[in-house]
C-alpha cells in the first residue's frame, strides 16, 4: 500500500471548491450545541485532578463532528457532560441556546458497551424511549419497527440482545437512540469493541443513516481513519489536562467512500492528525527501558 | 486435543453433568445400602433369635455383638446353651427398604389418638407455617431491601441495625414470641419471619446494588424519569437475580422449620418426628426427615424450571421442562453477519 507522499504539512488546509462551498453552507446553519469554556476537575484522595482544562466549540445542525484524542484526554468525560450524566466544574453546555442541566431525550447517546436492556427484545429496547416519553403502545411499536428496519434488523426484532452479534447490538443501540428523535446523537467510541471488518461495515451504515435522517452527530474515537472517514469537522484534543489542540475542517469531499482512503486530501489530513496525536518528541518516551534478555542472533532485529 | 478437566471453570459435557447429578444421589444411597445389607461392613448388633440359657435376653432384642460374645462365653463355660441371633444394625439406622415402606405407611396409618393429625396433615401444617412466615417477610423485606440497594440514605438508615440484629439467632426469640403471641401458630410464624427477614433485606439490597449502572445511564439518556428508572429499569433488571435470592432464602426458611415447631405447642412434622422417636419407630423418623428434604428439593427444582420460562434472557440456552408452555416461540439463534 503506497500512500502518496505528503510534503506540505499544511496540505490538509487546502479545500477543493466544492468542499469549501459546503463548509460555507454549513456555517449558515443554526447552532445546535454550544460548549463554552468547559472545565472538569475530579476530586480524589491525592487532591483534585483536572480532566478537562478548557474546551469550547460549536456544532451546527446536521453536522458530523468527531472528537479525536489520545487515551485519557477526557473524551468520555466531555461526552458524559454533554449528555448530562456528569456535571462540569466550570463553563456551560447549551443545546439550542438552553443550558443543559441533566440527561434528557433531546440528546441520544450510544455507549461503547452496547448497554441494551438484556430483559427486553430488540423491539422492546427500541420502544423504551418512546414509551417513557408517553407514546401509546401501538404507535411506539410501529415507530420502533421503522427504526429497526432502518438499521436492517427487521428479522431480529423479537430476539434478545444476548442472541445478537456485537455489530447488531450496536445497530439496535443506534436505532434506540434515534427513535427519540434527538437533536444530537452522542457516540462514545461506539465501534471500539468491534473487529476491523465489522467496524468498517458499521461506519458505512452510520454514514448512510446520517444522510437519510435529520440528525446531528458528535462521535468520539481514537481511530484516525475513522475520524477522517466520518467527520465534517474534527476536534482534536490533547491530554494532561484535556484541551482543544485544533478544530479541523475535513477536506475530503462528501459523500464518503472507502476508495477515498487513498486520496490526497485524506492522506494529508491523516498525516496532520498523526502529527497532532503522536508528536515527534513523544516517540522517544514511547521506547520502553528494556534490558536485552536474549542471545543476540541475526534472525531477530 | 481435549481441554484438561483440571483447568478452573472448565465446562462439562451435558452427559457428564447428568451422570454426576444422578451420581450425587446414588452414591450416598449405595453407601447406605451397603451398610444396611452387607453384614460384614458394620452391623455391630445382634438381633436375638434363640436366647439359649441367657435368661435375661428376649427374642427380638438387640444386643451389642461383643457383649453377647462375652455372655455366651460365660454361659458356655458353665455348660449352658449360648444365645443365637442375626447380626444387624442399631435401631437408629433402618435399612432403605424399611424407610421406604415407612414413607408409604406413614401416609396410610391413622393417628394413634383421635386428636392427633394424620401425617399429611402434619406436613400441610408445616408448609403453611413456612409459607406464611416467608410471605410476611417478603412483603416487607423485598421492597425495603430494594430501596436499601437503590438509595444510599435508606441503606444507611436500615442496614447497620439489621446487620446487628441478624447475628441474634432467631430461636433465641422463641420464649419471647410465645409470651407475646401465644402457644399456637403465631410464634412459629414469627420465628420463620425473624430468621428470614433480616437476611433478606441484606441479600436483596446487595443484589440490587449489583445492577449495571450503565443501564441506568442509558435509560436516562432515553428520557427516563426516576420512577421509570425504578420500575422499568432497576426492577426488571434485578428480577431474575432476586428470584434466585428468594429461592435460596426459602431454603433457609426451611432450616428454621424444626426450631419453630418446637416452640409453644409442638406441631407439624416436628411433632410427628418426636412422637415416632418416642415410640422408637426410627424408620418413621427417617421417613419424615426425608419428606422435608424432598418437599424442599422438589419445590426448588420447580422454581428453577419456572425461572427458565420467566427469564428467558438469563437461561443460558437451557429450556424449561415443566413450564415449556409459558415460552413463546423462541426465535432461531442469530446467524446474520455484523
Ligand atoms: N470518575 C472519575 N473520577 C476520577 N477521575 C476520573 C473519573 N473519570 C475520569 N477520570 C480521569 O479523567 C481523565 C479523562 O478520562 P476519560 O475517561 O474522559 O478519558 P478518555 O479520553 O475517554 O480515555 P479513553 O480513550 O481511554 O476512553 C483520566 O485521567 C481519568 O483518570
Ligand atoms: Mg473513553
Amino acid at each position: 500500500m503506497t500512500a502518496p507522499l505528503i510534503i506540505d504539512p499544511d496540505a490538509y488546509r487546502r479545500q477543493s471548491p466544492e468542499v469549501a462551498a459546503r463548509f460555507e453552507k454549513l456555517k449558515q446553519r443554526p447552532i445546535i450545541l454550544e460548549v463554552d469554556k468547559l472545565r472538569k476537575e475530579f476530586d480524589s484522595a491525592h487532591g483534585s485532578h483536572v480532566a478537562i482544562e478548557e474546551i469550547s466549540f460549536q456544532v451546527r445542525r446536521r453536522e458530523f463532528v468527531c472528537v479525536l484524542g489520545p487515551s485519557g484526554c477526557g473524551k468520555s468525560t466531555l461526552i458524559r457532560i454533554l449528555a448530562g450524566l456528569d456535571f462540569p466544574t466550570g463553563g456551560d453546555v447549551r443545546l439550542d441556546g438552553k443550558t443543559v442541566r441533566g440527561p434528557g431525550s433531546d440528546r441520544g447517546m450510544v455507549f461503547q458497551g452496547y448497554t441494551l436492556f438484556p430483559w427486553l427484545t430488540v423491539k422492546q429496547n427500541v420502544m423504551f424511549g418512546l414509551k417513557v416519553g408517553g407514546k401509546p403502545g401501538h404507535l411506539a411499536e410501529s415507530e420502533a419497527r421503522e427504526w429497526i428496519a432502518l438499521v436492517g434488523l427487521s428479522k431480529f426484532e423479537n430476539h434478545y440482545p444476548h442472541q445478537l452479534s456485537g455489530g447488531m447490538k450496536q445497530r439496535v443501540a443506534i436505532a434506540r437512540a434515534l427513535a427519540n428523535n434527538p437533536r444530537i446523537l452522542l457516540m462514545d467510541e461506539p465501534f471500539g469493541a468491534l473487529d476491523a471488518q465489522t467496524r468498517a461495515q458499521m461506519q458505512s451504515y452510520l454514514m448512510q443513516i446520517w444522510r437519510q435522517i435529520d440528525v446531528t452527530i458528535l462521535f468520539i474515537t481514537h481511530d484516525l481513519d475513522e475520524a477522517v472517514y466520518l467527520a465534517d469537522r474534527i476536534l482534536v484534543l490533547g491530554a494532561n489536562p484535556g484541551r482543544v489542540m485544533e478544530l479541523i475542517e475535513n477536506p475530503v469531499p462528501q459523500p464518503r467512500t472507502p476508495e477515498q482512503f487513498q486520496s490526497e486530501p485524506f492522506q494529508a489530513l491523516r498525516a496532520r492528525l498523526d502529527a497532532l496525536i503522536h508528536p515527534p518528541s513523544l516517540h522517544k518516551e514511547d521506547k520502553l527501558p528494556l534490558t536485552r534478555m536474549t542471545v543476540v542472533g541475526d534472525d531477530v532485529i | 486435543m481435549r481441554r484438561s478437566p483440571l483447568i478452573p471453570f472448565a465446562p462439562l459435557s451435558p452427559r457428564l453433568r447428568a451422570c454426576l447429578g444422578w451420581g450425587s444421589f446414588l452414591l450416598p444411597l449405595m453407601v447406605w445400602c451397603a451398610v444396611s445389607y452387607v453384614p460384614v461392613l458394620w452391623h455391630p448388633m445382634v438381633r436375638i433369635q434363640d436366647r439359649g440359657d441367657i435368661t435375661y435376653l428376649q427374642p427380638g432384642q438387640l444386643i451389642d455383638r461383643h457383649t453377647l460374645a462375652r455372655e455366651n462365653a460365660r454361659i458356655e463355660a458353665i455348660g449352658g446353651t449360648p444365645a443365637t441371633g442375626k447380626r444387624s444394625n442399631p435401631i437408629f439406622l433402618p435399612a432403605p427398604h424399611e424407610v421406604g415402606t415407612a414413607l408409604y405407611r406413614a401416609f396410610k396409618t391413622p393417628p394413634r389418638r383421635a386428636n392427633e393429625p394424620w401425617f399429611h396433615e402434619s406436613i400441610g401444617h408445616s408448609i403453611r407455617i413456612i409459607f406464611t412466615g416467608f410471605v410476611w417477610s417478603s412483603i416487607i423485606g423485598l421492597p425495603l431491601g430494594i430501596l436499601c440497594g437503590v438509595y444510599g440514605s435508606v441503606s444507611r438508615l436500615t442496614e447497620p441495625v439489621v446487620d446487628f440484629i441478624r447475628y441474634m439467632p432467631a430461636p433465641a426469640f422463641g420464649a419471647l414470641a410465645v409470651a407475646i403471641l401465644g402457644i399456637h401458630d403465631a410464634p412459629k410464624v414469627a420465628i420463620i419471619f425473624i430468621g428470614t427477614f433480616f437476611q433478606q433485606i441484606l441479600v436483596v439490597a446487595n443484589t440490587t446494588r449489583k445492577m449495571d449502572p450503565s443501564l441506568i445511564e442509558a435509560a436516562q439518556t432515553l428520557g427516563a424519569k426516576p420512577r421509570h428508572l425504578l420500575f422499568k429499569v432497576v426492577l426488571p433488571g434485578i428480577a431474575s437475580d432476586l428470584y434466585n435470592d428468594m429461592r435460596i432464602l426459602l431454603g433457609w426458611a426451611w432450616t428454621y422449620l424444626v426450631v419453630a415447631e418446637y416452640i409453644g405447642a409442638s406441631s407439624g412434622i416436628t411433632f410427628f418426628i418426636n412422637q415416632q422417636a418416642r415410640y422408637r419407630n426410627y424408620d418413621n423418623v427417617f421417613a419424615a426427615i426425608l419428606i422435608i428434604g424432598i418437599i424442599g428439593f422438589v419445590t426448588d427444582r420447580i422454581l428453577d424450571d419456572l425461572r427458565l420460562a420467566v427469564f428467558p434472557w438469563k437461561s443460558e440456552g437451557k429450556k424449561p421442562l415443566l413450564f415449556r408452555f409459558l415460552v413463546r416461540n423462541p426465535p432461531p439463534p442469530a446467524g446474520d453477519a455484523a
